[in-house]
């Protein structure tokens, strides 16, 4: 049988020497690589500090370049609240970090100031909106997307706020825990594109509901999770009986 | 919708809860009504203020016309406060002592604390002080009708009284008999 190392005892050597060879060349290469990956890295870093430097008063106050610049974050994999060091390492460059802690708190403490009122359940825009006044003139404008960021840096915290989608592009802020049920969504929903107002008769006309589907839902939201209000003045007579959601109503206060 | 605040003719600036359907409900839920009951509160007491109103009664619900017609009704969005939730609103004003049911008697009729007795007794011996009647014998009516308009002018004699009472009890007032009734002296805080 022919071997390339050839046969005897010289073979056993030679196969020794050029396994050492190709152990050195690997190495060798992999180094190459890894100073080469550092170098890129460093490079990367000089850029995106240089970059968040530079554009730390447009990340901070212009809501568009904001999330562009979180959208380039999460494109190429970079969280940029994560790093080694308390913060992140290029919080420091730009102080993201505290700002998205900063909003985190006016939204808590909106929600929770409000949770008696609409019973823990908030309109994204109109926390954006109350957020926004909180905040004044000088702390620049934020989104709808932003106030969602700060949610999802809660999330470890335990608190259980939760966005929740009601359909046809609005969305709300569940501050409590507490599970909304599918019949919730619909009335919520419906109560959205009615200014707040819901009553038995609208579900049954125009989502298809049993009366007493209806008035399970409604008085659930009532009595059980106070997400509702209730007006017993309502309609041409007076009489009627309607029910309120505070989170689907537009407060100027 | 949007709920907004609202200004009315005698220039009070109604809160935008106000022009919500139902805040005019009374809530069946427990924690929906304390916010109800908390915000009619101040409602009433900062209303009351504004149009120098010291009673509510029961039946200013009742019908239309009455000096509370601004707060009790929305004609803009056609509701009221009934007056068996006004009453509810009435027991929870005594309960939290910014209103005393004025005759004791009774739950259909209150005596508002926009000012407490004690901020009243200051009041009172400030005016008093500046008008210069320290030390000389006023009567009551003097007090709640003075020739030149006060910030006691139209003070009920209930409060009046209790607003004297605390001034006695720091020596700073005295109630004294006289020929038509009774009479109050104020001293200056009293170096005793």
């Amino acid at each position: 049988m022919h071997r390339l190392g050839g046969v005897g005892l010289a073979a056993f050597d030679r196969q020794q020497q050029s396994q050492r060879s190709f152990a050195a060349l690997s190495s060798q290469l992999s180094q190459a690589q890894v100073d080469d990956l550092h170098a890129q890295l460093d490079q990367f870093r000089t850029a995106l500090s240089s970059f968040a430097t530079h554009h730390r008063k447009d990340i901070l106050s212009d809501p568009r370049f904001r999330h562009a610049f979180q959208q380039m974050c999460a494109s190429i994999g970079v969280d940029p609240l994560a790093g080694p060091r308390r913060g992140g390492w290029w919080d420091e460059a730009l102080g993201l970090g505290d700002w998205q802690s900063e909003l985190g708190v006016q939204v808590v403490d909106v929600c929770v100031s409000t949770r008696e009122r609409n019973g823990g359940l908030i309109e994204l825009r109109e926390l954006v909106r109350v957020v926004s006044r909180l905040r004044g003139l000088d702390g620049g404008a934020i989104t709808e997307e932003d106030i969602v960021q700060s949610i999802r840096a809660l999330k470890p915290l335990g608190a259980g706020y939760e966005v929740i989608d009601c359909g046809d592009g609005r969305r709300m802020v569940r501050s409590v825990v507490k599970e909304l049920d599918a019949d919730q969504m619909v009335v919520l929903a419906l109560a959205g594109e009615q200014g707040g107002r819901v009553d038995e008769e609208g579900l049954v006309l125009k989502k298809g509901w049993a009366r007493e589907r209806a008035r399970t839902a409604l008085e659930n939201m009532l009595l059980r999770d106070g997400t509702c209000w209730l007006d017993e003045q309502d309609g041409h007579d007076g009489m009627g009986r309607a029910y309120w959601v505070p989170a689907a109503m537009q407060w100027d206060e | 919708m949007s709920l907004s605040t609202h200004q009315t003719p005698s220039g009070f600036l109604l809160p935008s809860i106000h022009s919500a359907p139902p805040f005019f409900t009374q809530q069946p839920n427990e924690s929906t009504q304390a916010i109800v009951l908390e915000q009619w509160t101040r409602l009433i007491l900062t209303y009351a203020r504004h149009r120098r109103l010291f009673f509510l009664r029961v039946e200013d619900a009742e019908k239309a016309g009455g000096q509370w017609d601004e707060i009790l009704r929305n004609e803009r969005i056609n509701r009221r406060l009934m007056p068996a939730h006004l009453e509810t609103i009435l027991r929870a004003m005594v309960r939290k002592n910014v209103a005393a049911y004025e005759p004791a008697d009774q739950t259909r009729a209150v005596l508002l604390y926009w000012r407490l007795p004690e901020e009243w007794a200051a009041v009172l011996h400030e005016w008093a002080t500046n008008t210069g009647q320290l030390n000389s014998i006023l009567t009551f009516y003097e007090i709640s009708d003075p020739p030149v308009e006060s910030a006691l002018s139209g003070i009920p004699d209930s409060m009046l009284r209790a607003a004297i009472a605390i001034l006695a009890k720091s020596g700073r007032a005295q109630v004294i008999s006289i020929a038509d009734g009774e009479g109050v002296r104020f001293f200056a805080r009293s170096g005793r």
